[in-house]
């Protein structure tokens, strides 16, 4: 998975000192936190979805799973009507923005 | 050259609190601040504040982002700016 990938790298580079692996977890830790801040910040906010072909649907944002695959959302907009409850695969989407 | 998804931590740390053009899959164009680059998925979070606006955020996933270009230079300023968006109400400081 994206996570296993990004937490163990399957090929150490020779050359790095413990030093520099302990300012990469760290950098690493913040970006992430960072990233989790931004994911509390979106639930339950109304979120646009840029998705391919320029095709552009909103929906009430739920929740993440960890390894950033799958988005749940809630009263999904379709051409087909209003969605009540649905999974959106991450690698449908572009992009998602939101007012704070 | 290395794809974004497989980029390090390092290298996208070096784009926070600068402003980018990133460029996803349908050459579709997003401007704004970095606030972050999420090291699992590689997803670019951008935050635009407009004056009498309330701030935007956008995030653009990592496995359509081809390309980031820093258009401008962050400061001081603008990191602090940035952080109260995400920050809770209560006075409480990012841990790193």
């Amino acid at each position: 998975s994206p996570r296993f990938l990004a937490l163990c790298p399957t090929s150490v580079p020779s050359s790095s000192s413990s030093s520099s692996d302990e300012e990469e977890q760290r950098l690493r830790a913040e970006l992430r936190e960072r990233f989790l801040r931004t994911l509390l910040l979106m639930t339950g906010k109304r979120v646009r979805f840029d998705m391919h072909e320029h095709v552009r649907v909103h929906a009430r944002f739920g929740a993440s799973d960890i390894d950033v695959l799958n988005l749940q959302v809630s009263d999904l907009e379709t051409p087909l009507g209003v969605q009540r409850e649905a999974l959106l695969r991450c690698q449908d989407v572009i992009a998602c923005s939101f007012e704070v | 050259m290395l794809r974004w998804s497989s980029r390090s931590p390092r290298h996208w740390h070096e784009f926070v609190n600068h402003e980018v053009c990133v460029t996803a899959g349908d050459q579709q164009r997003f401007e704004g601040r970095v606030f972050t680059v999420d090291p699992v998925s590689a997803s670019v979070v951008l935050v635009s504040v407009q004056e009498n606006e309330c701030p935007s955020v956008r995030v653009i996933l990592g496995h359509a982002v081809t390309d980031v270009q820093i258009l401008r230079r962050g400061t001081e300023e603008t990191e602090r700016q940035m952080k109260s968006v995400f920050l809770p109400d209560r006075a409480q400081d990012l841990s790193a």
